[in-house]
């Protein structure tokens, strides 16, 4: 059955919610100590998968097995394996920090004095021990993930879920968020399944990504992947002399197609990608032109996702809770 | 647009609003009526107590409460809806538009009293079913419609002001069981003669006591002109009341607005 | 894993939360205190009635207001999971490995705490206003046996509700099956005394025999028979509404 180790694992993974398919035949592998980007328009089954792997959702038709353990039929296992951070309102704003540790503790069956000492070492590491007392409806955004971080962490779970940890905060925040994931990731070897609307966000942590619409998987790989299949990086060359340029542009035609712009710079789409830069420089060296700048522009994630999807990822204005409603 | 114009496009609007919305108007259309079929199969007996007034039946000395009762629930929605409107931005809407302001407050006000008179036929054929008789006749369900249109103009006035005060609708509807209990400590569900001690000298001193009891008098005795006007008076002063309160919280909630 | 801990721990929080959102529990208490008011004040003479069985329309009432004040006690733990799953608090507990019967259990635990306040508050009003301990002790145990009984049922109808709809604006609901489910009943009047549909309706009511054992100990003496009759109603109410829980928590969670 479980005979794949890797921590998630998802096989033809269908729900339908009456006629309306939101999550058509996913296949994804994740490996053991991968940060994970699940990206997705709104709509696009991002929710409905996540919420299937927390078992918080029966899949209509294939199977997922998380830390080994089937979704459905082994769900306390899961449960026991997983840590969740979900969306802003999961946490509840009457009550404090500390009563949600312990309350989260004593729901993963920890003893009142381990839960205790685990809660107040969590609530240091993510710097909320000075207001561990008081309600979280006085805590700003980027507190509350910060807690619900650390609820999530509480039963040290080997597959950390974290459903849009950073929508809505400010950059500084993001900042906090992202090097807290990872120094757990690389500390201790988390798995990391993160869904985002910011291509920055899985830009900066994601190992391996995929991209759903329509409830499909329709592109995978590591970002840099990815961005080449897009298509060739381009080349900028800003020149110490502007008179260069028509010899420059004449020993680019090996490399691609090359176009000058004014005061000296050229640009060519590298065929072939990066790799091929080492190349035009020892070109550009063997004909004695003085390069001022060298500059390399790599596809960006948001024209993946437009490759993709054929559409732009909006997602950041709208308010998250905006895909629940649809799928 | 002449004033009169406005007054009837609001009111219309107003009327139309409360019926279109079904779950507001559920509530007043059916606990009056299962208050009455409760206390009429539960308190039958009682009027063969010394001292009862004479009464066909239990449901013939209720009905008038009942009716009034409507009233009031209707009259609730009127606040209810106008914080609505104010958390909803159409009030500023109407701010802005060159309406007269004080058609705002009529025409809400109006659109309660319209649906009060309404339902109080309603409530008479209903009961008419299972038995009731109004002693004075139509005229007598007439002038118990007018003054439950009367009340419920004044407690929507009321409910407006707190709404307009409040900008809540939530605080309106926590209000309404003031209204319920302000007819609770009257002689409503019961006769004074039948009361004694503290609780009679509440229900002596409450005017809903009186109003109650001068329209309870066309259902279980017969019309009569002067207890008539005594309810339209006692109906129309808490009216009054109702509107120069709900004028002052419409200029407070306009100087806010500008 | 101790499933009691778990238990404990949600019904905890949920005592913990009353008074942060008084706006939920305060009704349940107002109300009562206030029905007491509104029927035992206009109503007093109905105890000259020949055949009614109390002498002091408190007895009669204070009972009746107390069962309904600890119902709409309980009912606010509905309110409570109600909001919980609204905004999806309740989606960490469920993602939680606790013991799904652990996370219900907390809630009725929670209920019946709830209602001990109202009870408490009622036995109060009680005393205050005037009512007949006539069987002391004994009797307040039946009403406390009676008023935490239903309000574990109706703790257990607010919580199949909340778990199957998901939203406050369910709230009205729970309400309205407490409202009809007391006032079809012996409310008022003995069944006697009743006329027309009433009575038809209120001695199929089980309310009406779980109303009988809270009055006894205010009308006379406490006698098995009737206690008796009680329990069975409370005994069939609380098996049927906590059957109702169990099959909406199953509805949520796969």
């Amino acid at each position: 059955m479980s005979s794949n180790r890797a921590p998630i694992v998802t096989e033809r993974l269908v729900r339908r919610f009456g006629k309306i398919e939101a999550v058509s035949g996913v296949d994804l592998q994740i490996e053991a100590g991968d940060v994970f980007g699940f990206l997705g328009p709104n709509g696009a089954g991002k929710s409905t998968t996540v919420r299937m792997l927390t078992t918080l959702l029966r899949p209509t038709a294939g199977r997922a097995f998380v830390a080994g353990h089937d979704v459905v039929a082994e769900a306390d296992a899961v449960r026991r394996s997983i840590g969740v951070a979900l969306q802003d309102a999961a946490i509840d704003p009457l009550m404090t920090g500390r009563e949600l540790v312990k309350l989260q503790a004593t729901l993963h069956g920890i003893s009142r004095a381990a839960g205790v000492r685990r809660g107040e070492e969590l609530l240091e590491t993510v710097g909320l021990t000075a207001a561990a007392d008081r309600r979280v409806a006085t805590y700003s955004g980027g507190m509350r993930r910060r807690l619900d971080l650390a609820l999530a962490l509480i039963h040290e779970p080997q597959v950390l879920f974290l459903d849009e940890p950073t929508t809505g905060l400010d950059p500084s925040s993001r900042v906090t968020i992202w090097d807290e994931v990872r120094k757990l990731n690389t500390e201790f070897g988390t798995t990391v399944f993160l869904t985002t609307q910011y291509m920055e966000e899985a830009d900066q942590l994601a190992r391996r990504i995929s991209i759903i619409d329509a409830g499909k998987i329709v592109a995978e790989g590591t970002p840099m992947e990815l961005k080449e299949r897009v298509g060739d990086p381009t080349l900028t060359i800003t020149l110490q002399h502007p008179d260069d340029a028509i010899d420059v542009e004449r020993i680019l035609m090996s490399f691609g197609e090359p176009a000058s712009g004014s005061d000296g710079v050229v640009a060519v789409r590298l065929a072939g990608g990066s790799s091929r830069m080492p190349a035009v420089v020892r070109a550009l060296d063997d004909a004695d032109v003085e390069v001022h700048a060298l500059e390399l522009h790599m596809p960006t994630l948001d024209d993946v996702f437009l490759l993709a999807t054929g559409k732009r990822l909006e997602g950041a204005e709208v308010p998250s809770s905006a895909e629940e409603v649809v799928t | 647009m002449s004033t009169a114009a406005q007054y009837l496009a609001l009111s219309r609007r107003s009327v139309l609003g409360t019926i279109r919305t079904p779950i507001a108007v559920i509530p007043s259309l059916t606990f009056p009526l299962l208050f009455l079929a409760l206390n009429s199969a539960a308190l039958n007996r009682s009027i063969q107590l010394p001292g009862f007034p004479e009464v066909d039946s239990f449901l013939q000395f209720m009905f008038a409460t009942t009716v009034i009762q409507g009233a009031l629930f209707g009259a609730v929605t009127a606040g209810s809806s106008m914080a609505t409107d104010i958390e909803g931005g159409f009030f500023e809407r109407m701010i802005a538009a060159p309406a007269s302001r004080s058609s705002i407050l009529v025409g809400r006000v109006a659109g309660v009293a319209v649906f009060a008179f309404g339902q109080a036929w309603l409530f008479f054929a209903v009961a008419t079913v299972f038995g009731l008789d109004v002693e004075g006749g139509l005229v007598g369900m007439l002038g118990l419609s007018l003054v439950a249109s009367v009340v419920a103009a004044a407690i929507g006035a009321l409910s407006v002001a707190f709404g307009l005060k409040t900008g809540s609708s939530e605080a309106v509807q926590g209000a309404f069981p003031m209204a319920f209990a302000i007819m609770f400590l009257s002689s409503a569900f019961f006769p004074r003669a039948l009361m004694s001690g503290w609780f009679l000298d509440v229900a002596e001193a409450n005017p809903f006591s009186y109003l109650i009891e001068d329209v309870r008098y066309q259902v279980i005795a017969g019309f009569s002109w002067s207890r008539l006007v005594t309810a339209l008076a006692i109906a129309g002063a808490l009216f009054a009341a109702g509107l120069v309160l709900s004028g002052l919280a419409l200029r407070g909630r306009l100087k806010e607005t500008s | 894993m101790s499933a009691a801990a778990v238990t404990w721990g949600i019904a905890e929080r949920s005592v913990k939360l009353i008074p942060r959102v008084p706006s939920t529990f305060i009704p349940s208490l107002v109300m009562p205190v206030f029905l007491t008011i509104a029927f035992s004040g206009p109503f007093a003479s109905l105890v000259d009635l020949p055949g009614f069985p109390a002498d002091h329309i408190l007895d009669w009432v204070v009972p009746f207001t107390a069962l309904q004040g600890c119902a709409f006690a309980g009912i606010t733990t509905g309110m409570g999971l109600a909001r919980d799953l609204e905004n999806g608090f309740y989606d960490r507990i469920l993602m939680s490995p606790a013991p799904r019967s652990a996370l219900l259990w907390g809630a009725f635990v929670a209920t019946i705490l709830r209602a001990g306040i109202a009870l408490a508050l009622m036995l109060l009003v009680g005393v205050v206003s005037g009512a007949h301990f006539r069987d002391g002790i004994v009797g307040i145990a039946a009403l406390t046996i009676a008023g935490l009984g239903l309000a574990f049922a109706a703790g257990a109808w607010a919580i199949g509700l909340a778990l199957r709809f998901k939203t406050q604006q369910i709230a009205p609901l729970m309400q309205t099956g407490v409202f009809l489910s007391t006032f079809l009943s012996t409310a008022q009047m003995p069944v006697e005394l009743m006329t027309g549909w009433l009575d038809d309706v209120a001695s199929v009511n089980p309310v009406t025999y779980v109303l009988a054992l809270a009055r006894q100990g205010f009308l006379g003496d406490v006698t098995w028979a009737v206690t008796q009759d009680g329990l069975l109603a409370l005994g069939g109410m609380i098996v049927v509404l906590v059957a109702f829980a169990y099959r909406g928590m199953q509805k949520v969670i796969p």
